[in-house]
């Protein structure tokens, strides 16, 4: 049972640290603009080129227009794919999005894990057995949807993971700014790969899985063997990990595009933006900056 | 010192980079003996100031201190401004951009490749982007975790000593802060932030900023109106010598309108401009008066001089001189302000200081650039490009194309009147800083503008000689149109520097001046390069 709760906790964790992440930066105070061109949702072609409403006469007295569509195209493009990494520096992508493909697809894995484990529940027949797999449409989509995902993760974020362990290892650049921390993160996310793998070795149909998130989904034991119990104390680790890291960057990279680079709102007169810096301009900070020629009190007092 | 690593910052070497190799410049530049050798450091300079970095001096306030005492009480000074920097109480206007950059950075080195400094210098590792960051994320790791394992662990593994905090301070001033390298970041990181909260401890807690942007700037800015030191009365002297001067270039009187009273337009301008290049804002007074505009410029405190040095170094700066020029318009009771040709104080007057006033204070603020494309789309005047038939290319400057998106106006006008306009590559909000940025155009201390000359400007020396390939070495006039005032003294310091005018015709200016010279009802050339017999067969 110990195994069930601590998956539930690790799950719980992951997503727990996560949100309290995102709430540490977004109750941050109001920034001043930051932002920089292209911002793709500058509608009529203007996010393409790196345009803004700058461009237009009188842009004040415009209506304020903004393309969803464009940012939703530019954000897909960069979660999906790592779109500025792919532009600007294509040998790195190959590793980097190898082991970022190989989680979506676990991720992916995952949930038909839990796709086929409620299927299994609810018709009371196992998608796969010793004659092969049921041969129903939907248990034999699900199957097959989680043996591709499940072993094309599996592979690529091992492969993604450790040969960019090794680049960082051996190319002299790399090596000169990775932390110890950085080399572990590496290691400890090919290690629950490894695990992984080792256990998929036995279990090509990844049926444990499925025995998995029934166990979760009925809240009873996970029956596992020393292999597979390591394996789900290192992916549970890793989830509790991976928030209080900056592998978080899932977290950062929301607030670094949405809320600073592409924030070009206007604080026009009567507007909501107006509003809000009425509310930031209005508070009073308790400490200052000691350079005399903010705070000519605490300079004199450092010269004392 | 090769093979530098951002743990050797604190090393006690005399000098930990020596810059040699540079990146190569095309015809007729790839020839030996083309561009002046670097100068070495003078042995009298080693002693004050920070000469232990690169053998570069920017920061002429930055002064080595005489005793341990002295050098304890500058680092325990530096510690203490870091922790403001991660206060939401003292860094409330960066705190979360600067943090996201702060924590998140992945070390893929897809900003350096982005970096004209980095490549210009022939990939000099103290210059790499994240090598900054690098030692600044390494000295807050150690200070706020310690000596132990974890910190370690996490990245702390440096010396806090004072040559650490020393070279930091003077590699603050190796960045123009013209955040290209954000823009490939595929975290949306911004290594130009970090390099400008490093200048922003120095200056706002140890009062430490270089004196043409501190002292010589926004504190004679507040004091005087303008960081020229041009006071009221100087600038109305100026207003009428200029008033000749036009007279004198087009045989045309105009009156420029200053103070008046309720006018559409306040136009304001860098007043370096008034004593640097006078012809720029004489174009602009007879644009607007040809096109027939309700404008005026401002004799009040500030609202004569639309720099603001505090956007390279200094918040509180900043905001005090951004509030002024809002408060001279808001007293002449103009509708708009226009910002004339200096790219950042297109950026501080219209995107810094937006957050920061409501109501009556929050004046609309707009670029020339659309004001002038639209002018020019209504043949509003009569323009003849083929005066101006000679090869021109355009250079971005960065504070108006990638941070503020203004990109096509420009473009609008230029091929209105320059039928030989040409691009540089990249261009428009992925063109490269003209090196002068954040303040190094104005930064002329000590062996400074040979960095600037020979690294910084040098991959926009390069687009201009791209840009000129095929008529380089001919002795017909090439103009590179650098519309900012900043950008404009940055290529003309390169032009004298590699001696480009003399050698190849190649000149410079601002764009109002291209669509002067293009007017038809003027007989002589405005632009003062041009031949005047040239313009007889065009009558």
């Amino acid at each position: 049972m110990f195994l069930t709760v601590f998956a539930y906790f690790s799950v719980v964790a992951f997503i727990g640290l996560s949100l309290y992440k995102a709430y540490q930066f977004a109750k941050m105070p109001m920034h001043g603009r930051w932002e920089l061109y292209p911002v793709p949702k500058e509608p009529d072609g203007k996010g393409h080129y790196g345009g803004s409403y700058y461009e237009d006469l009188e842009w004040w007295n415009k209506p304020r227009r903004v393309s969803h569509v464009g940012e939703i195209i530019d954000m897909l493009k960069e979660m999906l794919f790592i779109k500025n990494l792919f532009v600007n520096q294509r040998r790195q992508w190959w590793l980097s999005y190898a082991m970022h493909l190989g989680i979506y697809l676990l991720g992916l894995w995952t949930v038909m894990l839990f796709v086929g484990a409620i299927t299994e529940l609810s018709t009371g027949v196992s998608l796969a057995t010793a004659q092969g797999v049921n041969s129903s449409l939907w248990t034999t989509i699900v199957y097959y949807v989680t043996l591709i995902a499940g072993g094309l993760g599996a592979i690529l974020m091992a492969i993604g993971s450790f040969c960019l362990f090794l680049k960082r290892l051996f190319n002299s650049t790399f090596a000169k700014y990775t932390t110890l921390e950085e080399y572990f993160n590496l290691l400890f996310l090919f290690a629950v790969v490894a695990s992984g793998i080792v256990v998929w070795s036995g279990d090509p149909g990844f049926n444990y899985g499925r025995d998995i998130a029934r166990a979760m989904l009925t809240f009873s034991p996970i029956k596992a063997g020393t292999a597979l119990t390591v394996h789900i104390l290192l992916l549970g680790a890793v989830m509790i990990y991976i928030p209080q890291t900056k592998m978080s960057h899932y977290v950062g990279k929301y607030f670094s595009f949405h809320k600073v680079l592409w924030d070009n709102e206007p604080n026009l007169r009567n507007s909501q933006m107006e509003q809000i810096v009425k509310e930031a301009i209005s508070y009073k900070p308790k400490a200052s900056w000691s350079a005399p020629h903010i705070n000519p009190a605490a300079a004199s007092q450092d010269k004392k | 010192m090769g093979n530098i690593r951002p743990q050797d910052m604190g090393k006690p070497v005399e000098q930990l980079a020596k810059i040699d190799k540079l990146m190569p410049l095309p015809a007729p530049y790839d020839k030996p003996g083309m561009e002046p050798e670097f100068t070495e450091p003078k042995e009298a300079w080693k002693e004050t100031y920070c000469t232990s970095l690169d053998g570069f001096v920017a920061n002429e306030t930055l002064v080595r201190p005489q005793t341990k005492e002295e050098e304890e009480a500058f680092v325990q000074k530096f510690l203490s401004g870091l922790e403001k920097l991660f206060s939401d109480e003292t860094n409330r206007n960066y705190l979360q951009p600067f943090m996201l950059s702060f924590e998140y950075c992945a070390k893929c080195n897809t900003c350096s490749e982005a970096c004209h400094v980095f490549k210009s210098s022939g990939e000099q590792e103290i210059y790499r982007p994240i090598f900054r960051s690098e030692v600044l994320r390494k000295i807050v790791k150690k200070h706020f975790k310690g000596e132990g394992f974890w910190s370690r662990f996490t990245g702390g593994d440096i010396d806090i000593n004072f040559e650490t905090i020393f070279r930091l301070g003077e590699l603050a001033y190796r960045c123009n802060l013209c955040r290209r390298c954000a823009q490939t970041c595929p975290l949306g990181l911004d290594n130009g932030l970090l390099a400008r909260e490093i200048r922003k401890l120095f200056s706002m807690e140890m009062g430490i900023a270089p004196k043409p942007l501190h002292e010589k700037g926004s504190m004679l800015q507040l004091k005087t109106g303008s960081s020229t030191g041009i006071t009221k009365e100087a600038f109305l002297d100026m207003i009428e010598f200029m008033e000749e001067d036009i007279y004198e270039r087009t045989g045309k009187k105009y009156k420029i309108p200053v103070d008046k009273k309720g006018a559409d337009i306040l136009l304001t301008h860098n007043a370096g401009e008034y004593l640097a290049w006078p012809e720029n804002p004489a174009a602009f007074a007879i644009i607007f008066e040809e096109a027939g505009l309700d404008w005026t410029l401002s004799s009040d405190m500030i609202g004569y001089d639309n720099v603001n040095y505090g956007l390279f170094y200094d918040d509180a700066q900043s905001r005090k001189i951004g509030l002024a020029q809002l408060k001279a318009a808001k007293d002449l009771g103009v509708r708009r302000i226009v910002v004339g040709e200096c790219g950042h104080a297109h950026k501080a007057a219209m995107v810094a200081i937006d957050r920061a006033m409501v109501g009556e204070d929050n004046i609309p603020r707009e670029s020339f650039l659309p004001l002038l494309a639209d002018l020019i789309k209504k043949n509003v005047f009569k323009l003849d490009p083929r005066r101006n038939n000679f090869p021109v290319t355009l250079h971005d400057p960065c504070n108006v194309v990638r941070m503020m998106g203004i990109v096509q106006p420009q473009r609008e006008i230029i091929k209105a009147v320059a039928p030989q306009f040409r691009e540089m590559y990249p261009n428009g909000a992925k063109n490269f800083c003209c090196g002068g940025g954040s303040g190094f155009a104005i930064m002329k201390s000590f062996n400074f503008p040979e960095f600037r000359n020979k690294i910084s400007s040098r991959m926009k020396f390069k687009q201009i000689l791209e840009a000129f390939q095929p008529e380089m070495e001919q002795d017909v006039p090439k103009y590179v149109c650098a519309p900012c005032s900043n950008c404009k003294g940055a290529i003309r310091d390169i032009l004298e520097y590699y001696q480009a005018t003399a050698k190849f015709n190649v000149h410079y200016g601002g764009l109002v001046e291209l669509v002067v010279n293009a007017m038809v009802q003027f007989d002589k050339p405005f632009l003062e390069f041009l031949d005047e017999d040239a313009f007889e067969h065009l009558k």
